[in-house]
Formats: structure tokens, C-alpha cells, sequence
């Protein structure tokens, strides 16, 4: 058998009714057990742990670990997360009642993508890979709108861009849901041909996650 | 919910289950611009296909 790990709690408490735990340092990880010869990518598999991330963050926030990373013992998870307790810890308690929600809107004007033949060094395709993916952005009013309406809801918010698309990463006060939900509804009646997805909550996604800083 | 909604929440949720939250197992990437340079990967992480070509992972 093997477990997948679905998230870091603070306490063992906010695992138990609805998943396994498995102490990792003086945190726990939230495990789902699965056949050895299981593929990660069953489809069945997907939208149980998906259920059960879902309950897990009504119990109590926590880290999310992106999906696919599984282990067989808590000694074999101990030693992969050995350096990374400490600091998920402090996150733990720093945002213990916060949680996150994401607003994903189209980009105004996608910028072309630049053409590696267009430039002689390597480097100065780069810069300008770098200058055309920080160009995206979404329409100026609708960003007003967000800045206005959303952000001040937020402790802490993040822009996130690809190609296309521009993200709203907010870490909210689970108290504060229902105004952030509401701002959500007016935007889209101020802004009614502007295509946006506001979700959530999330475990701390973005906000846990280095690669994203 | 409408059967749209639903399957546009549905879609959401397994994308931030594939594509959101903190790696382990030393996964490392080093990038400029939307260009990852180097990716050191010491596990199998699974990613939906987006997230595979946003990153250029292989």
C-alpha cells in the first residue's frame, strides 16, 4: 500500500474525522492509502481526494501538497519533509484562520509571444519573454473594480500571470467569505461582459508555495 | 447548480489539486520570464497538461 498525501495540518485534531494522519515532525500530514498498483492518475482517485481535501479544509486550514506525492511509511515522509517543518509551521499558525480564494479573468490585449528567431542572443529573447508575460494584464476598470472591491477583503494578495490569463491570489479571513463573495456578485453586475471565475476557498495554495514566490 | 457550473467547479477543483500547493521530494525549478531553464526533479510529480505546458516540463 501506499499513501497519498493530500496536506500539512497544524494539529492532529483537524485530520482525524476525515482522513488519516501521519505525524510528520510535530505537524501531521493528511494521507489517503491506495493499492501499490493504483495509478495516480486513475480518474476516480482524482475526485476522491479531491472530496476529501475539500472536508479537510473545513476542518482547519492547511498546506496543500500538490497532488502525486505518495509514500510508504512516516519514516520515508519525515525524511523528505525534514527541512521544511519549520517554516510550515510558522505559516500554520500565521494564517490559521485564513484561507484562500482565486479570481481568474481573460487578459485584456494577450501580448504575441516572441519569436526566438527575432533575436540573436539567447539572453535578449529571454528579457523580452520576461517583458511580454509581465504585459499581460486584464481591463483597466475591471482592475479598478477588483482593487476597490476585492483587495481590501485580503491580507494578503498576489498577481499571477500566464500567456493569457491574469490571477487574483487573496488570503482571506474565513470570517470575511461572505462580504468577499458578495464584492463578487457586484463586480459581476458593474462588469457584466467581463468573463471571470472567482473560487474558492482553498487551502493555502500559492501563499505555501515557494516555486509561486 | 446548473450542470455548467458544476462542471466548471468541478474543473477548478481538480485543477488546483493538480497544480497548486507546495511540491516535496526536491523538485526544483529555476526560471526567467515564463521560461523554465532548469528542472531538477528528484520524484514523479503529476500535472495536468496545462500546467505541463506552461512549464515545459517533460
Amino acid at each position: 500500500m501506499k499513501s497519498i498525501v493530500i496536506g500539512i495540518h497544524l494539529q492532529h485534531e483537524d485530520v482525524q474525522a476525515v482522513a488519516e494522519a501521519m505525524p510528520v515532525g510535530d505537524l501531521f500530514a493528511s494521507v489517503f492509502e491506495v493499492a501499490d498498483d493504483r495509478p495516480l492518475g486513475d480518474r476516480d482517485l482524482l475526485v476522491e481526494v479531491a472530496a476529501i481535501r475539500a472536508r479537510l479544509l473545513d476542518a482547519a486550514t492547511f498546506i496543500a501538497v500538490r497532488y502525486g506525492f505518495a509514500v510508504h511509511d512516516a519514516n520515508e515522509l519525515a525524511a523528505k519533509c525534514a527541512t521544511m517543518t519549520d517554516r510550515w509551521r510558522a505559516q500554520l499558525v500565521a494564517h490559521r484562520d485564513e484561507v484562500e480564494m482565486t479570481l481568474k479573468a481573460a487578459a485584456a490585449t494577450p501580448p504575441a509571444r516572441p519569436n526566438r528567431r527575432d533575436f540573436a542572443s539567447g539572453a535578449a529573447y529571454l528579457r523580452a519573454l520576461h517583458d511580454a508575460t509581465n504585459a499581460v494584464n486584464i481591463d483597466g476598470a475591471f482592475r479598478q473594480g477588483l482593487e476597490r472591491t476585492l483587495i481590501p477583503l485580503a491580507t494578503q494578495h498576489r498577481w499571477l500571470r500566464d500567456s493569457s490569463s491574469v490571477e487574483l491570489a487573496m488570503l482571506v479571513r474565513r470570517r470575511d467569505l461572505e462580504s468577499l463573495r458578495t464584492a463578487g456578485e457586484s463586480l459581476r453586475y458593474a462588469h457584466p461582459k467581463m468573463p471571470f471565475l472567482l473560487s474558492g476557498p482553498w487551502p493555502l495554495e500559492v501563499f505555501a508555495d515557494d516555486h509561486q514566490q | 447548480m446548473p450542470d455548467q457550473e458544476l462542471e466548471l467547479t468541478l474543473l477548478e477543483t481538480l485543477d488546483h489539486l493538480l497544480d497548486r500547493g507546495v511540491v516535496i521530494a526536491g523538485e526544483a525549478t529555476i526560471s526567467i520570464g515564463n521560461v523554465d531553464l532548469l528542472y531538477l526533479g528528484l520524484n514523479i510529480v503529476l500535472a495536468n497538461m496545462d500546467a505541463m505546458k506552461r512549464t515545459g516540463r517533460k
